[in-house]
């Protein structure tokens, strides 16, 4: 464990050190304050600042997710840093879970960073703080701790453009499997063609238990069922992911 | 003591170290042999970097890949990689603190003075808060050795340490060897430049083709010759028993002998 707290903390240490991250940061940060006038432009509805809000913390924790998840890991591989690390006292799984904490405490700080603007943004516009807002946002991180587990496993076998390449695809089916497989009985599919895309719900990850922001925007509590099953869904998803990841670098000649 | 028992290593049907077996109780031992012979390959199985195919490393009884052993041995790779955007003095205390209770419980300030006392000795002390991306080649290549003495190791794995290093540099890098030597440390490196060897090395191991051509004293070897000389006159007679272990159909034309 004090391996794995070592690395972690070396990793956040490192990223936020990194100025593309701070360039994500300022961005998203801009992006969150414009929405209290995109709100007014667009619908003249003060609450869809929650919506624009929300959403942009969302986009722009993916955006810092997949930059970090597809390039972390790989680049201490790759550029054979891990040399230094794996020749002490530290096993492969040690460094790769530390890795990945130490992204998630990464995402965390940016999580938290946007949401307080966001907290200031809905504050000012509509005189109130925002606590659902909060659980959304806690939500999307579980997405994102996900999304990276996701980048890690796959950068354990891939190149860095290929983990881009396949995390994307990943989160872009996550988020339509649902919505698939419901589509598809609408339009009376069945056989093999419903068969296949069955197939796919339960492969990939169904990322869409993890949007909370209607709940927010409408100002209704989100279920506690609904958040109890969203953090067993990404606890189990992240295991079998990081599992799998230690699995395959065990065997990975470096 | 450090024993290699027919250690084999093979990349599918490639064999890099082949049957090499091997046992080593010299203050500087150095594996010398040309690019590619296997010599880094043998120091990753040694480290726990890589698993040998077949046989085994032992190093005073235990596994050498064993994490216990890890804690007593210190590693230089070849052309050190670093995290950019730290300092020298911030890996160092990276790569210390993954050495779990021997070092964490120490005091912060005595780890301070430690990690500056190696930084002194290799020569970069004045860098010690400057960002490793702002490291010459050569100051990489000291850094790359004052890791590896972060947690007074009993074993040196070095694999090239003075590669990239100004002639004032190899030879003060020379001088700490030789230092750490007489604090009773055992010296493990791997070169392909001949002066080093005949200058540090108590005895030297010649391998070529990832296989072990000759063991001893550098004294032995040499016969009175230059090493160099010694050293192709090695290579060669082991290129020709291979190649007239070769049946005469398997010979690439231009190849028989006549």
């Amino acid at each position: 464990m004090r391996n794995i707290f070592i690395i972690a903390k070396n990793t956040l240490k490192l990223e936020i050190r990194d100025k593309i991250l701070y360039g994500i940061i300022v961005f998203g940060l801009l992006y969150v304050f414009f929405t209290l006038f995109l709100a007014d432009l667009v619908l003249k509805e003060p609450t869809m600042v929650k919506a624009f809000g929300l959403t942009g913390i969302y986009f722009f924790n993916a955006i810092i997710a997949l930059f970090l998840g597809t390039t972390s890991f790989f680049k201490d591989v790759d550029r054979k840093v891990v040399y230094f690390i794996l020749s002490k006292p530290v096993s492969r799984a040690q460094f790769l879970l530390g890795k990945f904490f130490g992204l998630c405490m990464v995402l965390l700080l940016t999580s938290g960073i946007l949401a307080v603007a966001y907290e200031g943004v809905v504050t000012y516009k509509l005189g109130m703080f925002d606590g659902i807002g909060l659980v959304a946002v806690a939500m999307q991180f579980l997405e994102m701790a996900l999304f990276l587990a996701f980048a890690i496993f796959v950068s354990t076998f891939a190149s860095s453009l290929l983990s881009i390449v396949y995390t994307s695809g990943v989160f872009f089916l996550g988020h339509i499997v649902s919505q698939l497989v419901i589509d598809a009985k609408a339009i009376g599919i069945s056989g093999i063609r419903l068969w296949l895309v069955e197939i796919l719900y339960y492969v990939f990850p169904n990322l869409e238990k993890f949007d909370a922001r209607d709940f927010a925007i409408h100002a209704v509590a989100v279920p506690w069922a609904s958040f109890s099953l969203a953090v067993a869904y990404a606890a189990a998803y992240i295991i079998f992911l990081l599992a799998a990841a230690v699995w395959i670098f065990n065997k990975k000649e470096i | 003591m450090v024993d290699f028992s027919h250690l084999t290593k093979a990349y599918k049907k490639k064999v890099v170290v082949d049957d090499f077996t091997l046992s080593v109780d010299v203050p500087i031992f150095g594996f010398l042999g040309q690019n590619g012979a296997g010599k880094t390959t043998i120091m990753k199985m040694i480290v726990g970097l890589l698993q040998p195919t077949s046989g085994t490393i032992t190093i005073d009884g235990a596994l050498s890949s064993h994490p216990i052993f890890k804690k007593k041995l210190g590693y230089m790779p070849e052309t050190p990689y670093f995290y950019e955007r730290m300092t020298g003095m911030e890996f160092l205390r990276f790569c210390d603190e993954l050495f779990d209770n021997t070092n964490s419980g120490a005091d912060p300030a005595a780890r301070t003075s430690h990690y500056e006392e190696i930084l002194k000795k290799v020569g970069i002390f004045a860098a010690r808060n400057a960002e490793i991306r702002t490291y010459s080649k050569g100051m990489r290549q000291r850094l790359g050795f004052a890791q590896s003495l972060v947690n007074d190791p009993e074993y040196l794995f070095l694999d090239e340490p003075l590669d990239g290093l100004d002639p004032i540099g190899r030879r003060e890098m020379k001088e700490v060897m030789l230092a750490l030597k007489h604090e009773g440390r055992k010296i493990f490196l791997n070169t392909h430049i001949l002066a080093d060897v005949e200058e540090i090395c108590d005895e030297v191991g010649i391998v070529h083709k990832g296989r072990l051509l000759y063991a001893g004293s550098v004294k032995a070897f040499c016969a009175g010759k230059p090493l160099e000389e010694r050293f192709m006159e090695a290579v060669a007679e082991h290129e020709s028993i291979a190649l007239n272990a070769v049946p005469a159909h398997e010979i690439p034309a231009g190849h028989h002998q006549k």
